[in-house]
């Protein structure tokens, strides 16, 4: 063990002696492990929340969509039927829309008619659901543009349907969407129409964001793939941009922590300059003292990291399987605030205290290592 | 016949700039010989410890020369001078005796841990020391356990732990009363001869240089010329 190595150890874990190098360092230590701690509930708090949006996107959601890239039809051919054949795992919806009307409680607003092959009862988005006041079991009049002969004279084509369900609908969402059946959907729609787009699901969530380039040999051309990053861009992007910021804003806390212990360096150097002069006297070379004061900060950045993440990491993962912190149902699509802690954050934290920690000591190191020996001899 | 251990020929220092400079020392010359003891005496301000510091390598004369066991010291860098210190010169000072955070052992054994010898032989060599100097029950105990003419004899362990052939005390008794000065005092004369160092201490207690082989007296008058012995 080198005399760097032992004073080093020796001023960071001095609290049994009771000087003051040992209670500075232990002040050190503890912003630090609070910065850290911080850092990494913050981190998991915002991923618990994140990692929920993105489990029932990738549950509830479309995982990619095949739409024509001309026109407004996707092409004709049996490439749909070769398409499911191939991928029998997947769920495949061909999407043929209308611009519609729908109209209730004396309330009327457009909204969009989807068929969907299969499809049983009648299903609302929660914004049409919203906007119409209408919940499962109402009635609802769905009325087309397209005018139709009666011995009334030119009138739109209505139908009065019952809502089955309240969809969540996809993230994101504004318009109004009503699901319909094939057969009722005949009624408002030109006979013969080819699909406007399809869409496909996997069958588990995680695969949601390989869905787009499994398919993607499989469609013929005129047909864009469009993946479920490409149709969650928005959600994800502001997401990842919540992320960041929120990670940036709470790294202002190691920031402190780093001045804490930039001070608290300078003052050890301060309080040992004649226990510095002395070594120096004994032969301690200058880049040895300030190896020794780096060694310090950064023995502080990596002890205060380490037992801070862990503690982070420990309150998080209680918190979380705990249910401590329960939310009104209803309200959240979760019953209790989620906590989740990833590998990643927990090395960007360290390597972020750890740094924090090394830029702190810089300065008090060069100061002590470019201090007077004589000066500090003197000092009593 | 040998190369004296100690030869500085026209030394110059003083501090400070313009008006309020003090021109401690000017045109100061010394010779040590190898093996001797030389007492240094004289009234505070005088340049003394200014001395010691530039014997040991702390400090570089503004003008002049200093040779050590026959080697230009002018010329050697920062880092040389730092091993040159830790090899072949030991401190004891006044103040600042032992680190508080280190037991005794350690305190002694620091300056091989400095110099990259690994601890255990560092601890078993300055256990050997602190035998010597009566302080073996003692190696576990922390500083602020010890009294001061222990911590002063600890200090005296540590700085001829590594071997060195130059020992350079700052009042290395001027904290400790009169039994406990003497006790210091010949266990340093008993090192000093056992070891055959050459040994500078600087010392206001005149019965004590007078067991020196040698004393200089540094007067204001006489710090620009010739240290002459008495």
């Amino acid at each position: 063990m080198s005399a760097v190595t032992l004073l080093t150890g020796r001023w960071l874990l001095a609290l049994r002696r009771r000087t003051h190098v040992g209670a500075v360092s232990a002040i050190s230590l503890v912003a630090m492990a609070l910065g850290a701690m911080a850092l990494v509930v913050t981190l998991a708090l915002l991923e618990g929340f994140q990692h929920t949006i993105r489990t029932q996107l990738e549950r509830g959601g479309v995982h990619a969509r095949l739409v024509p890239a001309r026109g407004s039809e996707l092409p004709g051919g049996d490439w749909l039927d070769e398409l499911r054949r191939r991928h029998p795992d997947l769920e495949v919806e061909e999407v043929r829309s209308t611009a519609v009307w729908c109209m209730a409680g004396g309330l009327a607003v457009p909204a969009e008619l989807e068929m969907v092959s299969g499809l049983p009862r009648v299903e609302v988005n929660r914004v049409l659901a919203a906007r119409l006041g209408v919940v499962p079991g109402s009635e609802l009049v769905v009325a087309t543009p397209q005018l139709v002969l009666t011995p009334l004279g030119p009138m739109p084509l209505r139908r009065r349907l019952e809502v089955a369900v309240v969809r969540e609908g996809r993230p994101g969402e504004e318009r109004g969407v009503v699901r319909v059946g094939e057969e009722l959907a005949r009624v408002f729609q030109e006979a013969g129409r080819r699909p406007q787009a399809v869409t496909l699901q996997a069958k588990h969530g995680r695969d949601a964001w390989r869905v787009a380039s499994i398919v993607q040999k499989d469609v013929p051309e005129g047909v864009e793939v469009l993946s479920f990053r490409e149709l969650n861009r928005p959600l994800l992007a502001a997401l990842e941009l919540e992320r960041v910021m929120i990670a940036f804003a709470v790294a202002l806390v190691m920031v402190v922590a780093a001045l804490n212990l930039l001070c608290n360096l300078a003052l050890v150097a301060a309080e040992k300059r004649a226990d510095v002069a002395l070594l120096a006297a004994m032969g301690l070379p200058p880049r040895a003292i300030h190896r020794l004061f780096l060694g310090l900060g950064a023995g502080v950045g990596v002890l205060g990291g380490v037992l801070g993440t862990a503690a982070g990491a420990v309150l998080a993962g209680v918190l979380d399987r705990t249910r401590a912190l329960p939310l009104p149902r209803g309200v959240f699509v979760v019953s209790h605030v989620p906590f989740r802690v990833e590998p990643e954050a927990v090395m960007l934290v360290l390597a972020v205290s750890f740094a924090a920690a090394l830029l702190a000591s810089l300065a008090p190191a060069r100061a002590a290592a470019q201090r007077d020996v004589l000066q500090g001899l003197r000092y009593e | 016949m040998s190369e004296p251990a100690v030869r500085a020929r026209g030394l110059a220092k003083g501090y400070g700039e313009g008006a309020t400079r003090v021109e401690v020392l000017h045109g100061f010359d010394l010779q040590v010989e190898c093996g001797e003891m030389l007492a240094v005496v004289g009234p505070s301000g005088v340049g003394k410890s200014t001395l010691l510091h530039l014997l040991g390598l702390l400090d570089r004369p503004d003008e002049g020369s200093l040779e050590l066991f026959g080697t230009d010291t002018g010329g050697l860098a920062v880092q040389e001078r730092a091993r040159w210190r830790n090899r072949y010169i030991g401190f004891v000072f006044q103040f600042h005796a032992l680190l508080p955070e280190f037991t005794l052992a350690e305190n002694a054994a620091m300056p091989l841990l400095i110099a990259g010898v690994r601890r255990r032989e560092a601890l078993d060599r300055a256990a050997d020391l602190l035998e010597q100097v009566g302080l073996a029950s003692r190696a576990k105990h922390f500083p602020d356990q010890l009294s001061g003419g222990e911590q002063q004899r600890g200090a005296l362990a540590r700085a001829l732990v590594a071997g060195p052939r130059l020992l350079l005390a700052d009042e290395p008794t001027g904290n400790l009363d009169a039994a406990n000065a003497q006790t210091v005092f010949a266990l340093l004369r008993q090192l000093h001869l056992s070891r055959r160092l050459t040994s500078v201490i600087v010392t206001h207690n005149e019965a004590l240089a007078g067991q020196c082989d040698r004393i200089l007296s540094m007067t204001r008058a006489d710090v620009g010329g010739r240290g002459a012995g008495s």
